[in-house]
């Protein structure tokens, strides 16, 4: 036994009230922490608003002189981000989705482009996500996720890999079937919660086998990827493809929607024109949201196709599994 | 370089010529001749690989894939065997960081004409079939020479029988090494823990060293609870004897749970464990604060809150796994690095306020402040562990 230096000690009651308003503090401090970060409503009745640019950056003449940012960024809303990447760097232009709930936030697609140098979409993501983390008090939880499995989405997905609160969904069909939740791929339909925002899932398989639409019940907003955008659907399954579209009208016939947005835009603003593969610049590319009626011209278009071979209809072709390589303007 | 250096955007305009010219070579929509590795480990560690790779637009060239198409036997195996030697070079198959030569089973290649191999967007793709041993692995990295150009990018899936999902791993001109891909079954764990990932990555350079990192990590910067209880010992009122006393016999007694704990010889819920922790921490900065002097037993009772953070070690260690064919070498080097990991917040706490012990002021105003919030803390985590 050794004896313990007593002097100057505190009486018992005046420790246990230290020890007492310390405990009593931290729970204070957790509590004021809470208040800050009050959860944020998405749960309006009418279609939460947004608004699309006028145009998009769509490239230029000469890639080389291309003096516009690598990516594009569109607040649609404050919660509701649409990136794209610049069309000089990747013809492909595609375009991303960033999406903002309670402490989570959706990135669907990684763009066409691996090098962080010329296409530093990480950075971009980044400085989205810090400027409204400190706009709202909260911090955020990032989910990679993927439109489908094509190397045009996610070339840039091993920027994400070290990043820190991050959830890497994953690149193989199980791995995305599993996070979703999904055990009954593509009929079900998965309601996904974005921390207050809930979006409806289900499975659209066709132009690829592991290929997703995702319906926002806070904006009405639905997305529909690669399977129907303004351009070539490059159909590698007819019957899973006529199976998809027709999820997507019931889908859109059960909600209200405002707005159908995608992935590309290859179309020009002439009906059944279209830019040719490869095009760097686009100056004459029309909206990439579309409408329901574009929706039910898709649907009919069922009953249209009656094998292999190239469909024009206004503002979207089909590409029924024919090889890539014979393009409209050949 | 200097001017490029300082101009950025002649830099950026530099490489958007080159990824032009690059992209005018190979020109694809939706890239679907992107490159794929896919791998299939067996219960005896076997692994099938198959590369799906457009010859005719990389490593061969157009003419030459048709001719070897059109070939067969023995003379469509000569015409491949450059390209499988390139293969064989720059195409590097790591097995816990050491080199290993997949042996090639078989290939397939074929081609609807010369005009397809030609056109990138009628993608021709050959398969290649090789069959390698993993057997004792535990971590398998595919690398590519900076040399290898494919086409980009390069999707890899592992597959290994009784994982509940494949793992995937992105390949691309910038990034030519795949990240760890782990074989064993608790692979699944492994990918969410962050500690473990860089564990995994520091075993290719030392493997020794990684374990003591993931134990010192445990304590400095992870396990702040284990860290306030060694420092509820540090501000106990006495000398340095007691203060090593008391650290030695929390040490024997944590590595002995922790040792039982990861054999199956004892384990206990977390939901029991956890809290009890926090009470310790309370425990020993009360007894601080109220002591008059230094009793034998609170040797005994510090010893036996080392029976419980043992438990709690052992429930991370359980959730990384400790590798079988070294299992009481990696719980020993664990088990060190959880030793530094303490003896590195005693110096911490010593060089940061150790130098005023013997002031008269120490104790009104260092020590029992600081050990008043520990108690608090502790009061604050137990409340929070049992409460939710």
């Amino acid at each position: 036994m050794s004896s313990i230096d007593t002097t100057n000690r505190p009486g018992k009651p005046g420790v246990i009230l230290g020890i007492a308003v310390f405990t009593a503090s931290l729970f204070m401090v957790e509590h004021a922490i809470s208040m800050v970060t009050t959860p944020l409503d998405f749960s309006t009745e009418d279609a939460a608003p947004g608004t699309f640019p006028d145009t998009w950056i769509h490239g230029s003449k000469s890639a080389m002189d291309n003096e516009d940012p690598a990516v594009q960024v569109h607040a649609y809303n404050d919660h509701t981000y649409i990136l794209r990447e610049n069309k000089a760097i990747n013809y492909e232009g595609a375009f991303m989705y960033l999406l903002f709930g309670n402490k989570k936030a959706l990135l669907i697609d990684q763009g066409s482009t691996a090098s962080p140098a010329l296409f530093p979409l990480r950075d971009v993501v980044d400085g989205i996500i810090s400027e409204w983390e400190a706009k709202h008090g909260q911090k955020t939880t990032l989910i990679i996720a993927n439109s489908h499995l094509h190397g045009d989405h996610y070339a840039a997905w091993n920027q994400f890999v070290d990043r820190p609160d991050t959830v890497m969904v994953g690149l193989t069909h199980e791995e995305v079937i599993d996070y979703w939740g999904f055990s009954n791929y593509p009929e079900q339909r998965i309601e996904y919660d974005l921390g207050g925002r809930t979006f409806i899932v289900t499975g659209t398989p066709g132009h690829q086998s592991s290929e997703l639409a995702l319906y926002d019940t806070w904006t009405d907003l639905l997305y529909t990827g690669d399977m129907f955008y303004r351009g070539r659907l490059y159909l590698e399954d007819w019957d899973a493809w006529a199976a998809s579209i027709k999820r997507v009208r019931k889908l859109a016939d059960e909600y209200p929607v405002t707005h159908l947005i995608n992935n590309h835009i290859e179309m020009t603003n002439t009906a059944k024109v279209d830019y040719p593969i490869g095009t760097n610049w686009q100056p004459d590319e029309p909206p990439m949201e579309m409408t329901l009626k574009m929706l039910d011209i898709a649907v009919d278009a069922i009953d249209d196709v009656n094998g292999p071979g190239i469909y024009k209809y206004d503002d979207f072709m089909l590409y029924n599994e024919i090889p890539w390589a014979y393009t409209t303007d050949q | 370089m200097t001017k490029i250096l300082k101009h950025p955007s002649i830099l950026i305009k530099t490489l958007m010529l080159a990824c032009c010219l690059l992209s005018g070579v190979s020109v694809r929509a939706h890239m679907l001749n992107m490159t794929n590795i896919g791998i299939t480990v067996d219960a005896e560690q076997q692994a099938v690989i198959t590369l799906r790779i457009d010859l005719g637009q990389s490593l061969m060239t157009a003419e030459d894939y048709w001719i070897a198409t059109q070939a067969i036997g023995l003379e469509q195996r000569t015409l491949l065997q450059p390209t499988l030697d390139q293969l064989d070079r720059d195409l590097t198959f790591l097995l816990d960081g050491r080199v290993q030569l997949p042996k090639l089973t078989g290939f397939k290649i074929s081609a609807i004409s010369l005009a397809a191999i030609q056109n990138p967007l009628t993608p021709q793709m050959a398969t290649l079939y090789y069959h390698l041993d993993v057997s004792g692995g535990s971590n398998l990295n595919v690398q590519l020479a900076d040399q290898l150009e494919i086409p980009w990018p390069c999707l890899m899936k592992i597959d290994i029988v009784g994982q509940a999902l494949p793992q995937s791993r992105l390949l691309t001109n910038v990034d030519r090494l795949s990240r760890d891909t782990l074989l064993s079954s608790s692979a699944g764990n492994l990918e969410s823990d962050r500690l473990a990932q860089l564990a995994y990555s520091w075993s290719r350079l030392t493997p020794e060293f990684t374990w003591v990192a993931v134990g010192f990590q445990h304590i400095v910067p992870n396990g702040l609870d284990h860290m306030l209880f060694i420092l509820g010992l540090f501000f106990l009122a006495g000398g340095w004897r007691p203060l090593l006393l008391q650290v030695t016999g929390f040490t024997l007694a944590h590595s002995l749970t922790l040792g039982m704990s990861m054999i199956g010889i004892i384990s206990l819920p977390m939901s029991i464990v956890e809290p009890l922790i926090a009470l310790s921490i309370v425990y020993v900065a009360i007894d601080n604060l109220f002591a008059t002097k230094l009793a034998r037993w609170r040797l005994v009772i510090v010893c036996l809150f080392g029976l419980l953070h043992g438990l709690g070690f052992a429930s991370v260690l359980a959730n990384i796994g400790l590798p079988q064919d070294q299992f009481l070498l990696s719980l020993g080097l664990f088990n060190l690095g959880v030793e530094l990991g303490q003896l590195a917040v005693i110096a911490g706490a010593f060089l940061m306020v150790g130098w005023f012990r013997r002031q008269t002021w120490y104790q009104s105003n260092i020590a029992q402040p600081a050990t008043i919030a520990i108690a608090g803390t502790g009061a604050y985590w137990f409340l929070k562990r049992i409460a939710f």
